[in-house]
């Protein structure tokens, strides 16, 4: 268990950048979640916690040392690859014990480890088994099992269910929450999956082209994001946006109008008459009603019906469409013009630099 | 789904399976045939016959056969060049294999530059032919005009030359060790791509564990690839019995000094063509091709049943 700071971390190949001034500080015991779009850094930033990719610049502190020089195995981390990456010719309990050989760790600690770690994950039938005789969900665990006994001080996790199915990954992101309940070690986990994240996390760090660009606990990261991408990316469906432009200000207060919705008034701060402004709202906060701080129009064209809720395609004055979450028995039928709402609080406006503004 | 195969050829009329078992298996089975069964099986019925100085043919059923291994005449050289074939093969296996293994060890190693160049130039002898190799390391090894004692004398070494490819005690060991430098290439190459096979992460994932390089091929590259390294071991068993045209190119039929480089190629082939005062003699060749077929069938029978069972092929 410990602490880990990250400082104005870089990574670059020739001319690509693939991290650009990385700052994260995650404390003792947290369960941190990386999330963002395929190929923004979140492995390569994982991969240099761990040592297995050098940095272009910056400093890495596990437990309050400076590891940038130190080999993997001396950084007291342990690693869940996507692929598991078990020896596929040694069986589970060589898998196991296998790195704690390389590390002066006693014969005796070592089974006593094993024991400990296969009763936690369920594991005990399987010791003796082969990688090749397990079922997915088995070898994940047996990764999980072979991070374990390494006792680490930070554990880091890749993409860790992609190669799960759907019903499998929801037990297992169960038993990593309660793995973690348990251990009370400090974990960073990469996704792509914003349920992954929001479920697991004490906190999420949002990132998209090697730029981190928001850190924050899920439910602030969903009522306040810092930024659009951040906004479109957290949330499913996503985020409708709306172009808008500042129309007049009087008395402190900015009027607001789009070709999509009724003009909206939000504190005027430093904002001037003609900025292009960007509003944001969430198809769940999205009510069929006639008054409300945000109301917009719409022609039904589709709607998906998912049980829980249904989801209403809509095509706007401005020809684009947005969604709404429309919930019960009774959802619009295609054709039907309808008028949506939103309360103030859930409201998003952002300015031309994509900064959410203050509403 | 598709329909199994086995389903779709049970509903078909036999005519039409038939047809299509011939458009299918007849080009091979014909080919096959033709130039490996055919040639052997008449090798064999040919060993079984004796020709008279007229040139008409007798059965004689395994008097050939108890010839070869009976008469000292015959069996004397028979056994000498099967020793030196036994020989040939042990340097292959303790010198080429290892080499190739380290070689495609250090080649798949991260970081390593000029990959594509090391490839190329240590392949480059297996592409040349055997008769320019033979000659190029003749003239190197040469006591006259070689340049390989003027280059120990250089660094002081001179003491160490000999004419080592005209010693009876050294003569086949070089030469082993020459096909052994144009051949590297081959369990190099197939070595190299079995490691590139290796996943990423797996050797990612010893890294975590604490291995360095070295313990990273030895414990994890290195049985990853022996199914690869146990293909390499029979390659390098049939392809031992069929080495001749070295020890021809170097040393000439007669495989000297004394008969000290003869393996079984080169007696084959004085037995069955002749040479100088020796009369060929098709039927005791035949005898000779008949009994090599059958040590290298002895010899990959024991492998199929002994090594090949044991082994185990990973899917990653
Ligand atoms: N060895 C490399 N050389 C060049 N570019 C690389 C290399 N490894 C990764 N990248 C690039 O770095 C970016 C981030 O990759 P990665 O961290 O794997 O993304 P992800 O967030 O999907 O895990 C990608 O655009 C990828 O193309
Ligand atoms: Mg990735």
């Amino acid at each position: 268990m410990a602490n880990l700071r990250i400082e104005q971390l870089n990574k670059r190949y020739g001319a690509t950048t693939v991290l650009n001034d990385v700052n994260l500080s995650i404390e003792d015991g947290e369960f941190v979640v990386l999330v963002g779009p395929s190929g923004c850094g979140k492995s390569t930033l994982l991969r240099m916690i761990a040592g297995l990719d050098g940095a272009s610049g910056g400093d890495i502190h596990i437990a309050g040392k400076l590891v940038n020089t130190l080999a993997p195995a001396e950084r007291g981390i342990a690693m869940v690859f996507q692929s598991y990456a078990l020896y596929p010719h040694m069986n589970v309990r060589k898998n196991m014990t296998f790195g704690l050989k390389f590390t002066g760790v006693p014969p005796t600690e070592r089974e006593r480890r094993v024991a400990e770690a296969a009763r936690m994950l369920r594991l005990e039938e399987l010791l003796e088994r082969y990688p090749r005789d397990l079922s997915g969900g088995q070898r994940q665990r047996v990764a999980i099992g072979r991070a374990i006994v390494r006792e680490p001080a930070v554990f880091l996790f890749d993409e860790p269910l992609s190669n799960l199915d759907a019903a499998l990954r929801v037990s297992t992101r169960v038993e990593i929450a309660n793995l973690h309940r348990l251990l009370k070690s400090t974990i960073v986990y990469v996704t792509h999956d914003q349920v992954e994240a929001m479920t697991l996390a004490d906190r999420i760090v949002v990132m998209n082209k090697g730029c981190i660009e928001q850190v924050g606990k899920p439910l602030d990261l969903y009522y306040e994001p810092a930024n659009l991408f951040v906004a479109g990316f957290i949330g499913s469906p996503a985020m409708n946006f709306f172009e808008a432009e500042v129309k007049g200000i009087e008395g402190g207060r900015a009027r607001v109008t789009g070709a999509a919705f009724r003009d909206l008034d939000i504190p005027a701060a430093s904002l001037k008459v003609g900025d292009r402004l960007t509003v944001g709202v969430r198809p769940e906060h999205l009510v069929r009603g006639e008054a409300g701080a945000f109301i917009a129009e719409g022609v039904v064209e589709l709607v998906e019906r998912l049980g829980e809720a249904s989801f209403a395609y809509l095509r706007r004055a401005d020809g684009r469409m947005f969604v709404a979450e429309v919930r019960g028995r009774r959802t619009p039928a295609p054709g039907e013009t309808v008028t949506l709402v939103a309360a103030g609080p859930d409201v998003h406006v952002f300015d031309a630099s994509g900064l959410r503004l203050a509403t | 789904m598709a329909e199994p195969v086995s389903h779709v050829t049970a509903q078909m009329p036999r005519a039409k399976l038939a047809g299509l078992l011939l458009f299918f298996l007849g080009p091979a089975v014909v080919i096959y045939t033709l130039f490996s069964i055919y040639p052997l099986v008449a090798t064999m019925a040919l060993s079984t016959y004796t020709s008279d100085p007229s040139g008409s043919r007798s059965f004689v059923g395994l008097a050939n056969f108890r010839t070869l291994l009976g008469d000292a005449l015959w069996s004397k050289p028979f056994w000498n060049a099967l020793g030196n074939n036994l020989i040939f093969f042990i340097v292959h296996m303790c010198v080429q294999n290892p080499v190739g293994i380290a070689l495609a060890g250090l080649l798949s190693l991260p970081g390593v530059r000029l990959k594509g160049f090391y490839r190329t130039v240590m392949f480059l002898p297996t592409m040349l032919s055997v008769v320019i190799v033979g000659f190029s390391w003749n003239l190197i090894l040469s006591p006259l005009w070689g340049v390989a004692s003027g280059a120990l004398k250089a660094v002081g070494l001179g003491s160490l030359f000999a004419p080592w490819l005209g010693l009876e005690s050294s003569a086949l060991v070089t030469l082993s060790l020459i096909s052994v430098w144009q051949f590297v290439g081959i369990p190099m190459m197939l070595i190299y791509a079995a490691l590139l096979n290796i996943p990423e992460e797996l050797i990612d994932a010893a890294r975590v564990d604490g291995l360095g390089q070295f313990r990273i091929f030895f414990h994890i590259k290195l049985p990853l690839v022996l199914p690869t390294i146990s293909l390499v071991s029979v390659l390098t068993f049939v392809a031992n019995f069929n080495a001749f045209d070295l020890i021809y190119s170097v040393k000439g039929a007669l495989a000297g000094p004394n008969f000290a480089t003869d393996i079984l190629g080169t007696f084959f082939y004085r037995t069955f063509f002749g040479n100088q005062l020796q009369l060929g003699n098709p039927t005791m060749g035949a005898a000779v091709a008949t009994v090599m077929f059958f040590i290298i069938l002895l010899g990959l029978c024991l492998y199929l049943f002994l090594v090949q069972r044991r082994i185990r092929r990973y899917a990653f």
